[in-house]
């Protein structure tokens, strides 16, 4: 795994990976950057590695086993429960309106030691707004991921 | 024990259905409105949309169930409700009713678990064509949009008890198919439409490597779970991605902006309009992709039933209405000489009859829910 500062406006890091194993191994390594409460945006298109991206993260934070860490596009919103905090995976690809978004019932998830980690969030405003950090995910070739963490500076 | 009518309802996802089933072997009615069209402009099930849609259907469906099986509120036995997995508003919206309406009957209410819902579908129908003779172990297969799922079922004094030994670790098989759909411009659901357009491809013309599912992970290490079980997991993001490196190293964009264009000028567009906006290449990638899928789900349900020693295969939920899927597992299993068992089509997606089917030994064992039990989104199976 290659990680690389860039000092750009905003504060952004760097990672490459190459395989799923080490996408899974650098979510472990967020978890510190992950205290609660944190709202996270996850950008990438299909097939990116962002399930197995929280693989990782929900692995480290004890909240679910890597295995049974899935994809969320089914129901929406997975939870998984962990000591230190509770994380939610959320896909808010068929979420167009803020109202449909309301009935979601996000708001309720947000709390002192919640991490919403949320695909589509952009398409929001008051995510970009209040977002604490994104991800982006970008396929480089079959097993290789780009894989940058924007956070604003200070 | 005299004749039990149970009343089941189900809406975990975009089915509002009801059902009334008779001792957990007789379908008496089974009603079934699907939000199809509802969510299909969105190419997936809108949660909100089905929320909404499940409230406007449930009082008819639920009255139109019961006037078909001749019963009435007062004559039914039970009520039989899922619990979960799916989407908690639209859980909620059958939860909440079936409460009220156990309350105001004061007659039983009975919580069931969704996926045991898809293994009793095939249980009832065995019963009702009067096969009674069933060899345990039961292997289940519980494939759909949102599952992947192998159970081992076991027949207990108290009831039927499940054991997980395999499920998806990335997206369902369902999902795949939809997933696929919509990176192909093939409309939603995927399933169908990419099965009805797989018979105009050649299956062998794009190999797809099987996934190769490595190492339990770390966390099982440390906690020295279950070591020597062996898995039969599943995982379906790799071909996707798969499909979509070939999309692109193969020109396909072009095509399918074009037939994205095309479909979206037809009101409901068929098969035989995706089919003529569909060319060669595209055909046989649709069924190399159906080919590779339903092989994987096939080797692995048959590696997982040999380990297990199975007596008997279920194969169960959406996914398993796919008639490639239901060829293979015949054609192979009989090749170990293992029975396979499909539900019906209409009992093999989303329904009541199989809810109130998997009511009936809880109804015997007196397993009630209690008034303040809630939906669960991602409740697990045991």
């Amino acid at each position: 795994m290659n990680s690389r500062y860039t000092d750009l406006a905003m504060d952004t890091r760097e990672f490459i990976t190459h395989s799923p194993e080490e996408t899974i191994a650098l979510g472990w390594t967020l978890v510190e950057l992950l205290t609660p409460p944190k709202i996270v945006l996850l950008r990438g298109d299909l097939g990116a590695g962002k399930t197995t991206l929280v693989k990782g993260i929900a692995a480290g934070f004890r909240a679910a086993a890597e295995d049974d860490v899935t994809s969320p596009t089914f129901t929406l919103v997975h939870e998984y429960r962990g000591p230190a905090a509770n994380l939610y995976h959320i896909d808010l690809y068929r979420v167009d309106t803020p109202r449909q978004l309301e009935t979601l019932g996000l708001d309720d998830l947000i709390s002192e030691n919640s991490v919403l980690l949320i695909e589509w969030g952009e398409k929001f405003p008051r995510f970009v707004r209040e977002r604490d950090l994104e991800i982006v995910l970008e396929r480089v070739s079959e097993n290789e991921r780009r894989i940058r963490l924007i956070s604003d500076r200070g | 024990m005299p004749e039990t009518y149970i009343l089941g309802i189900e809406s975990s996802c975009d089915e509002t259905a009801a059902a009334v089933v008779r001792s957990g072997e007789q379908v008496v009615s089974n009603v079934v409105f699907s939000q199809i069209a509802t969510h299909q402009p969105y190419g997936g099930v809108v949660p909100e949309l089905a929320s909404r849609e499940h409230l406007r259907a449930i009082v008819p469906v639920v009255r139109k169930a019961l006037a078909d099986a001749n019963q009435t509120f007062p004559s039914i036995d039970a009520l039989a409700v899922t619990q979960g997995p799916g989407l908690a508003g639209a859980l909620l919206v059958s939860i909440s009713y079936a409460k009220a309406l156990a309350f105001a009957l004061d007659k039983p209410l009975i919580a069931v678990n969704h996926l045991e819902g898809h293994i009793h579908a095939v249980l009832l129908e065995e019963r009702q064509k009067g096969n009674r003779q069933l060899s345990f172990p039961v292997l289940a297969l519980v494939v759909s949009g949102g599952h992947t799922h192998l159970y081992l079922a076991m027949q207990g004094e108290c009831g039927w008890s499940y054991q997980n030994i395999g499920h998806t670790r990335d997206d369902a098989a369902g999902e795949a198919f939809d997933k696929v759909a919509k990176l192909l411009a093939l409309g939603y659901p995927g399933g169908p439409m990419i099965e009805k357009l797989s018979a105009h491809g050649d299956p062998t013309a794009v190999s797809f490597p099987p996934a190769q599912l490595k190492h339990r992970d770390r966390n099982d290490r440390e906690n020295g779970q279950d070591s020597d079980q062996p898995r039969f997991d599943f995982s379906y993001s790799g071909i996707k991605t798969a499909v979509l490196r070939y999309v692109e190293t193969h020109g396909l964009r072009d095509s399918i902006e074009a037939r994205r264009r095309a479909a979206r000028a037809i009101a409901q567009p068929t098969a035989a309009d995706y089919l003529s906006h569909c060319d060669r290449k595209t055909l046989d990638l649709v069924a190399s992709f159906q080919h590779a899928v339903v092989g994987d789900l096939v080797g692995k349900t048959l590696a997982a039933a040999r380990a297990s020693n199975a007596a008997s295969l279920f194969v169960t939920g959406g996914v398993a209405a796919n008639n490639q899927l239901r060829q293979r597992f015949e054609r192979d299993s009989a090749m170990e000489g293992l029975s396979v068992f499909f539900p019906s089509r209409p009992l093999s997606t989303d329904n009541a009859a199989m809810i109130a089917a998997a009511a009936y030994p809880k109804f015997v064992a007196q397993d009630f829910a209690p008034m303040n039990f809630s939906a669960e989104a991602g409740l697990a199976l045991k």
